[in-house]
């Protein structure tokens, strides 16, 4: 149970930096709730009791959503479902519809922020592997002498391990700046116990974009989450992929790269088959999404369909 | 500690309070303004009980401080229809037979509102998408996706409004029709009360200290702290019971909380009331109790060595009960057998997870009754202990039986119910108690873990001679069910097959773990579980279709049980044709396969999940309407 002595709704960034200097140290920023309310339960932290809970989902800025022509601006409070109803967001951002429609269920979404399930630092967290595929940054903002100073990080230096980031003590996340990649061919891939409102055991993002053959896999991203205590891109996969032809061995090949790299606490051995096996698909799905042939002998297409 | 001010609009009314500002909307709505249709399953955004609209869009209002509430507009499952009718929807689920216990309901059709609000032509793989986030345990979903594309026919005029009508089986025929629950409407409207709904005036509200043993010495329970606090109405411990302590389905083993020790983590050690829950809650944490472990026993086989840690003094040897069953000569059946084929079957604990935790109301009336208003599966029987448990006549006790939101035979047991009537009769005040979904989890009983060898003889042509088997199944801390679990595992352990000569011995064990007790099928499941999966394996060895292998030796009409029931009749043959049939058997040997196989992706089967079919849908805009 959470439990507080007061709940303040601020309306901006001014207003919530002044009452988190004001209770310092005894208050605690809330967005969506949706992470912080079941955490606060028998088996996890159990009854938690903080004097000031601070809720920053209102503030306009921490609302705003810009999409230009290389950068997309996501304010830190927008919610998931953003993502799949914002025809905009989905061209700028192509993995992002398909990590959204995976992600906890509707009625989540529509309060789950994405600056929550960063900050949150969980190595399962759906929505860091796609933010890290569009090279995205994290916008902290904090005020000191007066004064509201920013400054900005790459997601993959932000998350330092589980719950852990780089956030000091009286800094805000306030946004993220991602690179728009219109055109590219997207797929996320997850698995877990159900469809709906399940923890990933292993999840990957792909953005492939082609040449104007279809036949070169001109640049590629992928990240993944759920193998070890933070989620992390795979650029050796992605410069072999760049370097050479479009065929089905060199997925397979592709495939075979980041296996090694499993490092969860548990259940490595399966997490190692789904990582060939999520990768092989991701590509598979990302190049057809793409333009591209289907490369793969039909029977593994099949079986990875 | 500043109160919040909300002002919004509930179904239409404008409603202005003042909240506690550590409030969830659900509370919110519940507690402060009685829309109870509005559940709590789970506390956590897991199964979506608590479904209601905000501002026109669908959250969990678990999930949502009530803070957020102000200035929206909220639409409850009371507002989806004008008072004393219902909704197209509510119709549908009532008409396709969508309700079972009822707790799920009203975040379903919340749900599926907002589906069809969103798509009015979303197709059944789109509804079941937008219905992810809501758990259902009784119907298995079919009929609630049937409610969802029936209702959307209607709204949509591809079906006619009387599609949703009444219609009363012809000539009071009640087998093989549709018949429509009398309880629906009052699910489906939210309208129905179970016990964690119910308030009484001056009501106090329970809060419960656990263990956090699995087995400990209490050396001394202290409550004097919680007891000074201000705003706490009593404390109970076992001291408080002025009867007999005990309580069981068979054996009365269970105090109604720990008395002298602790026999798992989660057994109920104190209780507090107070009318505000958080001072409840708060209190427990003032209640000193000094433990003094021991060594605890978590495996049934552990527990059956000699030296084992002992749970209870009446069992030196952690056996609740051991059912043997011996029909003629097992040896001699061995002897004249082809082939001999022993393994070994294990089973897993299992918790029910009906969708409303245990909740209820205790009152002493005018007349010095003892009322406890509960969702118990077994009311007379509870009855009858507790008049012992609180040294009152029978005519002094009464139980009332809230509806089950889902019980499955976890709630048969009387795990609360005691303590609430302490409680009332304590304070001489109305309590109420509802379980968090996570003390549901850790103090009700579980479906028994078992552990069963299996050794059973057979002639080449597929004839069972004799069979051998010894089901461990591990009971927990307390008896329950144990008993009944352990004779019906026995009674069905041969399966419904004619065997001249049987040798079954079922144990019930006590560990420190979470007591085992009732659930769906009663111990038949694992040693089901155990001879249909050895008959397949025999089946391979003897080279017999597993079918075959099952008609050789089913008992026939008139056939005579191992505990000697004379049977009149035995469908099992026509059950075995019939799932033969439709599970497109190829016949043969199981693990021989034909050039073709029929049994996959046919009808009753489905793909795997596959990703979002909205997204699909914007891929090709076609499949956007329903065909």
């Amino acid at each position: 149970m959470l439990i507080c002595d007061e709940y303040l709704t601020l309306a901006s960034l001014d207003e919530a930096f002044d009452a988190m200097a004001r209770h310092r140290g005894r208050c605690r920023i809330i967005a969506g709730a949706t992470d912080t309310l079941p955490w606060a339960r028998e088996g996890r932290a159990g009854d938690v009791e903080v004097p000031v809970l601070i809720d920053v989902a209102r503030i306009p800025e921490l609302n705003a959503r810009r999409v230009d022509g290389t950068r997309v601006r996501l304010g830190a409070a927008v919610p998931i479902q953003r993502f799949l109803d914002d025809p905009a967001l989905a061209k700028a951002l192509p993995v992002m519809p398909q990590c959204a429609i995976w992600f906890a269920d509707d009625q989540i979404r529509e309060s789950a922020t994405i600056g929550g399930n960063v900050i949150n630092a969980s190595p399962a967290a759906d929505g860091t592997p796609p933010l890290i595929a569009h090279g995205a940054r994290v916008e902290l903002a904090a005020k000191r002498n007066g004064r509201i100073v920013r400054r900005e990080m790459a997601v993959e230096d932000f998350l330092q391990g589980p719950g852990k980031t780089a956030l000091e003590s009286d800094e805000l996340l306030v946004g993220l700046d991602c690179e728009a990649l219109p055109g590219y061919g997207a797929s996320f891939e997850k698995v877990g116990h159900r469809r709906s409102l399940v923890i990933s055991v292993v999840c990957l993002a792909a953005l492939v974009k082609l040449d104007a053959t279809k036949q070169k896999i001109e640049d590629a991203r992928l990240a993944i989450g759920g193998i070890g205590p933070v989620p992390q891109r795979l650029t050796e996969v992605e410069s072999f992929l760049r370097a050479g032809p479009l065929t089905a061995e060199r997925l397979e090949q592709a495939a075979e790269m980041p296996v090694a790299l499993v490092a969860s606490r548990s259940r490595q051995e399966y997490r190692r088959e789904v990582v060939r096996g999520f990768v092989l698909r991701a590509l598979m799905t990302a190049v057809r999404n793409a333009g591209g042939a289907s490369l793969l002998a039909p029977e593994l297409e099949a079986a990875y369909a | 500690m500043p109160d919040l001010r909300i002002e919004a609009t509930i179904n239409g009314r404008k409603i202005a309070r003042n909240a506690k500002p550590h409030l969830r909307l659900l509370d919110f709505l519940r507690d402060d303004l009685g829309h109870t249709g509005t559940k709590e399953g789970c506390g956590a955004g897991e199964c979506g009980t608590c479904s209601v609209f905000v501002d026109g869009v669908l959250l969990k209002s678990c999930l949502v401080p009530a803070a957020k509430a102000q200035g929206t507009r909220i639409e409850t499952v009371e507002g989806l229809a004008k008072a004393g009718e219902l909704s197209v929807l509510q119709q549908a689920f009532h008409k396709a037979g969508a309700s079972q216990c009822g707790y799920c309901i009203p975040g379903m059709v919340m749900a599926a509102t907002a589906a069809l609000r969103a798509n009015p032509f979303a197709d059944r793989e789109e509804i079941k998408e937008r219905l992810g986030g809501n758990i259902c345990r009784c119907t298995g979903y079919q009929k609630i996706f049937d409610a969802v594309e029936l209702a959307r026919d209607v709204q949509n005029g591809r079906r006619p409004a009387s599609a949703l009508a009444e219609e009363d089986a012809a000539d009071g025929a009640f087998i093989g029709v549709n018949v429509r629950r009398l309880d629906a409407p009052s699910k489906v409207s939210g309208a129905l009360k179970y016990a964690g709904d119910m308030v009484m005036p001056h009501m106090l509200h329970m809060a419960v200290l656990r263990s956090p043993h699995a087995h400990a010495r209490i050396v001394s329970i202290d409550t004097s702290e919680a007891e000074a606090m201000d705003g706490v109405e009593g404390v109970i411990t076992a001291a408080d019971v002025p009867g007999v302590d005990g309580f069981g389905v068979f054996v009365h083993d269970q105090p109604i909380m720990a008395r002298g020790k602790v026999r798992y983590v989660g057994e109920q050690v104190a209780a507090v009331a107070s009318e505000d829950p958080l001072i409840a809650r708060r209190a427990l944490s003032k209640i000193k109790v000094v433990y003094e472990p021991l060594p605890a026993v978590f495996d049934a086989h552990e527990a059956m060595k000699a030296g084992a840690a002992v749970l209870h003094d009446y069992a030196p040897d952690n056996i609740v009960k051991h059912i043997p069953i011996r029909v003629g000569d097992v040896a001699k059946g061995f002897a004249e057998s082809d082939l001999i084929v022993e393994e070994t079957y294990s089973t897993q604990q299992v918790e029910h997870a009906y969708l409303e935790p245990e909740a209820g109301l205790a009152y002493v009336d005018a007349d010095g009754v003892v009322t406890i208003l509960s969702p118990s599966q077994n009311i007379t029987h509870h009855r009858h202990m507790l008049s012992r448990i609180i040294a009152q006549p029978i005519n002094k006790v009464r139980f009332i039986m809230s509806p089950v939101g889902g019980g499955f035979g976890g709630k048969e047991d009387m795990v609360y119910q005691g303590m609430l009537a302490l409680m009332a009769m304590k304070t001489r005040r109305p309590v109420r108690v509802v379980f968090t979904r996570e003390e549901s989890i850790i103090t009700t009983a579980k479906r028994h873990p078992s552990h069963t060898t299996y050794k059973m003889g057979l002639t080449r042509d597929g004839r069972i001679k004799a069979v051998e088997i010894k089901m461990i199944s591990d009971g927990g801390a307390y008896g329950m069910s144990t008993e009944g679990v352990m004779r019906k595992a026995a009674i069905l352990a041969a399966g419904p097959y004619a065997i001249p000569n049987v040798k079954v011995d079922t144990y019930g064990i006590y560990t420190n773990n979470t007591p085992s007790g009732a659930f769906r099928s009663f111990g038949a499941l694992q040693t089901q579980f155990a001879t249909e999966t050895h008959l397949d394996i025999c089946a391979e060895k003897l080279g017999l279709d597993p079918f075959e292998i099952r008609r050789v030796n089913a008992m026939r009409d008139g056939a005579s049980t191992h505990t000697k029931q004379a049977l009149k009749s035995v469908s099992l043959t026509r059950a075995l044709d019939a799932a033969e049939k439709a599970a497109r058997w190829e016949p043969g040997v199981p693990n021989m396969r034909g050039a073709t196989r029929g049994d996959l992706n046919g009808e009753g089967t489905r793909p795997s999940c596959t990703l979002g079919a909205r997204l699909a849908a914007a891929a090709s805009p076609k499949t956007s309407e329903v065909a």
